[in-house]
């Protein structure tokens, strides 16, 4: 995989909002993506996790543009995005989609399930009326709902089918990079899994490109190739699903992942939680060091000083000195 | 004697198009200090059967039948006690709810006044009920604020809710809830909003005080992480039903019940890493107008016979507490269960 270019690289991305805009202090930003740095490669999921607040929706909408990065790069297959028009973006637009968590705001209610998938395409001038009825036609058989389903509204269907809608919608313009921001958290357990093994399905069919951010670590873990940890805008921890999960090097990856409810009474009773001391900073007031130096129980004097550099262990990236 | 004991409870609302049977003919008991997981999918009725208990239904809706004996005092608006007297079950209830049982719900802000500050939300209740003096109530404020972990409670106590994050929130709803030394608790939800970090303080929390102040717990959740974590016995709910009881282990290693199976396949505990397709239940959730009159599960289940569409199955029992409802248990049973359903 590593010759391919990869269809995502993000480089020293930042993005601040201005905390209170009636004050109007330099110091007073929320700095909620600060100084990140990876790659997603084709056909590749890549799992974001950390606790809320910590980032992850604000990384994924400042890589496709919804929000205006502070700095920092984008690049989409070798083009520069960062500072592209809105009129040049357009281009780019439809390869780079999004799902959302609550499948039920994000459709129109009244609008009928074949108008809400076929919007895109209108928009985008794809096909004619024809080709983009045959099109919905196939992404509706495609994400598993019936033909007849096409002139019925949002609200007739249950929460687990919306959000097959909401796929179908994605869909329509052939992306081929996708993120997912939290696609199944507001489903019952029994669908979840319904969905995930629909968006390992498209992903193989389609040689899909995901970034898939979610709270349930045992999900994070199932559909991911690769796993980037946050922590305070921070990226800390970066590797392959496997390793990071199997071997987690930072401190808080490991915290998190030991305090990850475990559906499994025995594993539950035996595994040993790691407790966090303290409450999270706020990104307006980050520590200098270490975003993490607060709570870590292995904080060392240098870790005050200046955040620490991402070390590299064969592909296994951390943001930790311990490591350096 | 158990200290909750839930007989044959079945709820009802009225709605437009027609009448929803939320909660059909539930049992369940609790004793002091036990730890117990109601879990089910969304509409299950896991919520409904709690506000029955605490005499917190909406308006459209009622108990139709059942006794919820409370310390052995039925406590359902149905009671002989209150002769069908709504003021004198308010009153009682009154003296109940918040008191003796305590509750805590998915969202904190919902609980708390965003007006007042934190230190008078949680002495209101002590007050109240203690009839002490603001002092006293405040001393003990401070120190419930300590136990929940609340670092620095002396200076907390005059804020606001704006001014706590959303898992301090949550566990001063915690601490308001405990105010009155409660006998049980009714958790429902509680973590779902919240980092599994937080999470799992929380967690430690309600185990500790179940052990130490043998305070009852029942967890409300859809999630078999936190059950795994903390409940010694497992309710599982579909469609206003329990269709399988059991203690934890039981639930989870001598699996019975083909939806409880369906649960804890989906949550991918079993599959490993790699690409194996997770297994799921197929189909949606059963929508409580459209029931048929058999098992509610049928239009989902992988192991559905003829007769479960049109038959509700019987209660069967492995051991002393561990039963399920599924025709694939009481089928030798079945001419004597389908009579009694047609007589
Ligand atoms: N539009 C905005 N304006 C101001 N602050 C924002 C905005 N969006 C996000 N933030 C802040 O940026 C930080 C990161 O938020 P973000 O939504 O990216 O977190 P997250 O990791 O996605 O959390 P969650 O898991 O709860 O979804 C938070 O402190 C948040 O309050
Ligand atoms: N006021 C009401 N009027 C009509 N139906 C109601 C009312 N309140 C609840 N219901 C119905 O009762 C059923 C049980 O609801 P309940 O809130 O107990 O579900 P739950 O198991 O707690 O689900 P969740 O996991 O979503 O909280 C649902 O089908 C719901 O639609
Ligand atoms: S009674 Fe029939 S449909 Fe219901 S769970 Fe058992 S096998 Fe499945
Ligand atoms: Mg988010
Ligand atoms: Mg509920």
């Amino acid at each position: 995989m590593r010759e391919q270019e990869p269809v995502i690289k993000v480089r020293h991305l930042k993005k601040y909002f201005m905390a209170n805009r009636h004050i109007l202090k330099p110091s007073d930003y929320v700095k909620a993506v600060d100084d990140v740095s990876l790659e997603i490669y084709p056909g590749e999921t890549v799992g974001l996790v950390g606790e809320s607040g910590c980032g992850k929706s604000t990384l994924a909408r400042s890589i496709i543009r919804i929000y205006e990065p502070t700095a920092g790069e984008v690049i989409y297959k070798g083009a520069d995005i960062t500072h592209l028009s809105n009129a040049k973006l357009r281009q780019y637009r439809n390869k780079m989609q999004m799902i959302f968590q609550d499948p039920y705001a994000s459709l129109n209610p009244r609008y009928t399930v074949g108008e809400i998938i076929g919007e895109p395409m209108e928009i985008y001038r794809m096909y004619d009326k024809a080709g983009r009825e045959a099109k919905v036609q196939e992404l509706l058989e495609l994400v598993g709902l019936k033909p007849d389903h096409i002139s019925r509204y949002p609200h007739e269907f249950s929460g687990g089918q919306r959000q097959r809608i909401g796929i179908a919608r994605t869909l329509a313009l052939d992306p081929d990079f996708i993120i997912c921001d939290e696609p199944i958290s507001a489903l019952d357990v029994s669908i979840q899994a319904q969905i995930i093994n629909l968006l390992e399905k498209l992903q193989d069919e389609r040689k899909l490109t995901y970034l898939f951010i979610a709270h349930d670590l045992t999900m994070v873990k199932h559909i991911s190739h690769k796993i980037g940890v946050m922590y305070l805008g921070h990226l800390v921890e970066f590797g392959d699903a496997d390793e990071v999960y199997s071997n987690p090097l930072h401190p808080y990856t490991r915290a998190l992942l030991s305090a990850a409810p475990i559906a499994d009474p025995k594993k539950a009773r035996e595994s040993k939680r790691i407790k966090l001391e303290g409450e999270v900073p706020s990104p307006i007031h980050a520590p200098e060091g270490c975003p993490f130096c607060t709570r870590c129980a292995e904080c060392r004097p240098e870790c005050r000083i200046t955040p620490p550099i991402m070390a590299n262990q064969d592909g296994h990236k951390v943001a930790c000195f311990k490591y350096v | 004697m158990a200290l909750l004991e839930i007989k044959n409870l079945s709820v009802d609302f009225k709605t437009r198009n027609g009448v929803v049977h939320a909660v059909r003919d539930v049992s369940y008991q609790i004793d002091t200090g036990q730890m117990l997981g109601i879990v089910g999918e969304s509409g299950s009725g896991k919520s409904v059967g709690m506000l029955a208990l605490m005499g917190l239904l909406a308006k459209n809706g009622s108990v139709v039948s059942g006794q919820m004996l409370f310390d052995g005092r039925d406590i359902s608006p149905l009671a002989e006690e209150f002769h069908g007297d709504m003021k004198a079950y308010e009153k009682a209830m009154e003296e109940i709810r918040g008191v003796k049982i305590g509750m805590i719900f998915q969202d904190p802000m919902t609980y708390l006044n965003p007006v007042l500050k934190i230190g008078t939300q949680i002495t209101e209740g002590i007050i109240k009920h203690d009839k002490c003096s603001k002092q006293e109530a405040k001393t003990r404020a401070i120190e419930l604020m300590k136990q929940v972990g609340i670092p620095s409670p002396e200076d907390r106590f005059d804020q606001y809710p704006f001014e706590f994050s959303g898992g301090m929130r949550q566990r001063i709803v915690i601490a308001i809830a405990l105010a009155c030394r409660p006998r049980l608790i009714i958790a429902d939800e509680p973590t779902t909003a919240l980092d599994v970090t937080v999470q799992a303080q929380i967690i430690d929390l309600l185990k500790e005080l179940a052990k130490e102040k043998n305070m009852a717990v029942i967890m409300i959740t859809h999630d078999l992480g936190v059950v795994s974590m903390m409940c010694e016995r497992v309710n599982i709910m579909y469609a206003g039903k329990i269709v399988e009881t059991g203690s934890l282990d039981e639930i989870f290693y001598e699996t019975k019940h083909p939806y409880t199976k369906g649960l804890l396949d989906s949550v991918g505990t079993h599959a490993g890493t790699g690409r194996q397709s997770l297994l799921s239940i197929p189909g949606t959730p059963p929508d409580l107008l459209k029931l048929h009159s058999g098992c509610a599960f049928m239009p989902r289940c992988r192991e559905a016979m003829n007769i479960c569409r049109d038959y509700q199955p019987a209660e069967v029992c492995f051991g002393a507490d561990h039963c399920a409802s599924c025709w694939h248990f009481c089928k030798d049973r079945a001419d004597e269960i389908v009579k009694a359903q047609e007589g």
